[in-house]
């Protein structure tokens, strides 16, 4: 698929949006279903319509070996369909076989949407679910082609629901013909064609076209183009159901019902057609079997219930949303310019202030509802940490489940995309290392089943995730006797206390499993965890008890963009601290002792606490405009765990900011460690800088 | 809107090829290509940043977007002088980064052609940044070649 022209492309990113969709289904499908041991006749018909429906816009983009093997799935769901019991002789063999098809899928996906999409062979998984589609039916001779396997399966299930047969026959009498043309300019006629007739087939027993087969030839297209589909249709329950798949049907021009032999109404009735409705619907409609017995008409009611639920979604490409949140951020920053317009200073300006507060309120609305548009809920990733504990648990043959709270709270996408990573890496290290084996488990009195939990909750302006586990939990005494082998210990022992000691595996370089695994100790450690959960300004603590277990805390802002933030000045540079990271400001009296160390650090008693003391003008060179602490203003900064004052000239006032990060040119500067987070543009076009309370705390 | 333009007229690039804006550093006269340069604007009150080299003077806001200014003078390991009037930024777009460089002066736009270069004299220090050489209006020019002027800067920034 290497000419993949524009006209294609839309089509490619809802198939790719929809399919991605789709598999995030059948994997949550697979996994509830697996933990129950069974499949509801409801997830068995979802599994097929998901399978059904990837094969036919796989095929329509011709993808050929995702069609296949989407159509070898479907094919041994039919089965199952017909007769549930048969899923009993192959269940373990058959889930494990659906994840891997399910992950072949979304390897090609992503292969798809990076643009250097090469189709992978999937033929050796095809085998294998035609292997088990041939034991469910009995040990058929092997002989037997698969494409044959079917119809077989489906005579067989005939013989066992009568009714159904004398159906058809008494149908076949009834025949409509209908002639279909497709839109001008939506191309790939053949395909959609195709597309339609496997449509139709979930309600009609049996369609034929003119011409045939227009999948199997791309010149049809013309033919199409030019005189229309002719669609003879028999078998079918109501004529209704019929012209209403039609109608249903993406980039439908017009359609007219032709006289079927001998009766002569005619009908023409040009359909407006809803091609913006796309994707999210397509997976709703009801795509049953192709087969002549196909769906028992009760199976048929159960699926046609589900075409009511229309979901009114629509999908943006993310730089849009990016792009509408810069223009937000731009207008928040015109908006304190024109508020704070230094030719307004002094003047009594009733009105015009009233006029202020309102553009503020409708700009304050405006972004919130940007942002929530941003919103995504943790859901997805949860979802994707389900497979991976059970993946690893068999192949560590381990035993282990994951429980998830919280899954609906909702985080900004950046954020989202950059957490995936961080937990996906703590739930293998769980797995890996904490899980005990199940024997070991029993030894020590613990169910054999071990637990994983990730629970997310809201809590103020931030997310709180927990990864917890059952397992081992961390040995203090053995962690701080490596810390000091590694030459990681920046203090006496005696003085580290258990939360510091735990904190130390997140140093670089601090790896306690010698052993390198498949799933971690590849040198990507909690080093690199901490550094991409910092990189969004979160943070992770954790607290273990030795013999019981280990919980990771990561804390994250809900957004990253707008601040509400203190600006300060030091000489001529303008600071912004957020204001969450701010206790108090305060000046410095005569009677207030100022503490000198002797290595130049300065200290001050606050309501009994001892604060270090940060001169900013000395950590960055810059030319105060006071020296002296009494004659500027000391700001009390705090992070989780400790506490500081920051010596500034004089607070400017208190500004929503667009945090907008450094620009690319100074990536190689490692200004985070410094202290500072990102700039942002005030209201007199100057630029400030962001900094981060907790990097200059920690810095300490 | 204004870079959206811009970037349309740098798409045609024959009318760019061969064409130098000139400006002034410390008397002597250099260039760089005319596909580079964004605009210029005056010297505004930069922020600076701490822990950088010396010759990155900060941060400025050009419409909303944070870019570097770097002091030229410096970078060419010359001496540091206050800005005058006349000082301008000269902000140029290297591997899609912005940054601004500070010069004494532009001077005008001159058509160049291949003939009347030539290449810089081997092991000279000035070989990491200027390209070429050529003569107008009886002076010298030295072209200033962008990309190998911020080879370290933008290097680092790829890793990053």
């Amino acid at each position: 698929m290497n000419d993949l022209d524009t006209g294609m492309e839309s089509l490619l990113e809802a198939f790719i949006y929809e399919t991605n969709e789709l598999l995030d289904h059948l994997d949550e499908i697979l996994l509830e279903s697996e933990k129950a041991k069974t499949i509801s006749e409801n997830n068995i018909n979802s599994i097929f319509r998901i399978t059904h429906t990837i094969k036919g816009s796989a095929a329509m983009l011709e993808f050929e070996e995702m069609s296949t093997l989407a159509h070898a799935v479907e094919d041994v769901f039919y089965i199952i369909r017909e007769d549930a019991s048969k899923l009993d002789l192959v269940f373990d063999e058959l889930f494990d076989l659906v994840f891997q098809a399910s992950d072949f899928l979304r390897k090609e996906i992503t292969a798809i949407s990076s643009g250097e999409y090469t189709p992978s062979d999937a033929s050796s998984l095809i085998q294998s679910f035609h292997e088990q589609a041939r034991i469910m039916k009995g040990e058929q001779p092997a002989a037997a082609k698969p494409a044959d396997a079917q119809p077989a399966a489906t005579a067989e299930t005939a013989a066992s629901a009568p009714a159904a047969a004398v159906s058809t026959e008494t149908e076949h009498g009834r025949g409509m013909r209908v002639r279909v043309f497709f839109e001008d300019g939506c191309q790939m006629e053949n395909m959609r064609a195709f597309m339609l007739i496997s449509q139709l087939q979930s309600c009609c027993g049996k369609v034929e076209s003119v011409p045939a087969n227009p999948e199997k030839d791309q010149a049809l297209s013309a033919e199409i183009v030019k005189n229309g589909l002719l669609l003879t249709c028999c078998g079918y329950e109501s004529e209704d159901e019929v012209l209403k798949t039609v109608e249903q049907a993406l980039n439908i021009k017009s359609y007219e019902i032709l006289p079927a032999e001998g009766s002569p109404c005619s009908v023409q009735e040009p359909v407006e057609e809803s091609s913006q409705q796309a994707a999210v619907e397509e997976a709703e409609q009801p795509t049953a079997s192709a087969q002549p017995v196909a769906a028992t008409s009760e199976k048929a009611n159960t699926t046609a219930t589900k075409t009511g639920v229309k979901q009114s979604l629509i999908s943006v490409n993310q730089s849009k949303l990016d792009h509408l949140m810069d223009l937000v951020g731009e207008i928040v920053t015109a908006e304190s310019m024109v508020a704070r317009d230094p030719d307004l200073e002094g003047l009594r300006l009733d009105h015009f202030n009233k006029s202020v507060r309102e553009l503020r309120k409708l700009t304050d609305e405006l972004q919130d509802v940007v942002m929530s548009i941003r919103m995504l809920p943790l859901h997805g990733i949860f979802q994707k940490m389900s497979r991976i504990v059970r993946d690893m648990a068999k192949k560590l043959g381990k035993q282990a489940e994951l429980i998830t709270f919280g899954g609906d709270t909702e985080i900004d996408k950046t954020i989202n995309d950059a957490i995936a990573d961080p937990l996906m890496h703590m739930i293998r290290n769980s797995m890996d290392h904490a899980i005990e084996m199940p024997e070991e488990r029993v030894a020590k009195g613990k169910p054999s089943m071990g637990k994983v939990i990730l629970a997310a909750r809201n809590v103020g302006g931030e997310i709180l995730i927990d990864v917890s586990d059952d397992g081992y939990g961390m040995d203090a005494k053995k962690l701080l006797a490596k810390a000091k082998e590694k030459g990681l210990l920046t203090k006496p022992e005696s003085e580290y206390t258990e939360k510091e000691i735990f904190q130390m595996i997140m140093l670089p370089g601090f790896s306690t499993n010698k052993e390198v695994t498949e799933y971690s100790g590849r040198g990507v450690g909690m080093d690199v965890v901490r550094k991409n959960v910092e990189r969004v300004g979160g943070t992770i603590t954790i607290s273990s008890e030795y013999g019981k277990g280990t919980t990771f805390t990561i804390k994250i802002p809900l957004t990253l963009a707008i601040v509400d933030g203190m600006t300060l000045a030091i000489g001529d540079t303008v600071f912004t601290l957020p204001i969450t990271s701010i206790r108090q400001s305060f000046k410095v009296g005569e009677e207030q002792h100022i503490i000198k160390n002797s290595n130049g650090t300065e200290m001050i008693m606050v309501r009994g606490e001892c604060l270090p003391i940060l001169r900013l003008h000395r950590m960055y060179g810059i030319e105060p405009k006071y020296e002296e602490i009494k004659d500027g203003i000391l700001v009390q900064i705090e992070n989780s765990s400790a506490s500081a004052c920051i010596f500034a000239d004089e607070l400017l006032g208190e500004y929503q900011i667009v945090v907008k990060p450094f620009p690319k040119f100074f990536n190689k500067y490692d200004l985070k460690s410094e202290g500072l987070s990102g700039c942002s543009i005030l209201g007199d076009g100057t630029v400030s800088l962001i900094l981060d309370a907790n990097a200059l705390i920690n810095n300490l | 809107m204004a870079n959206d333009i811009l970037n349309t007229e740098q798409t045609v690039q024959s009318e760019l090829d061969n064409r130098f804006l000139m400006f002034y550093i410390n008397h002597m006269l250099y260039s760089v290509e005319l596909r580079y340069v964004l605009e210029i604007i005056t010297v505004q009150s930069v922020t600076h940043i701490p822990s950088v080299p010396g010759y990155v003077k900060g941060i400025i806001n050009l419409r909303g977007k944070v870019i570097p200014v770097i002091d030229m003078r410096l970078k060419l390991g010359m001496e540091e002088r206050e800005y005058d009037d006349k000082a301008c930024i000269v902000v140029v777009e290297i591997k899609e980064i912005h940054i601004g460089l500070i010069v004494d002066s532009v001077s005008e736009v001159v058509n160049v052609s291949k003939d009347n270069t030539s290449s810089t004299p081997p092991g000279d220090i000035t070989e990491k940044y200027i390209s070429s050489i050529t003569v107008h209006n009886d002076r010298t020019v030295l072209n200033i070649d962008c990309e190998k002027l911020f080879m370290d800067d933008c290097n680092m920034v790829e890793e990053g």
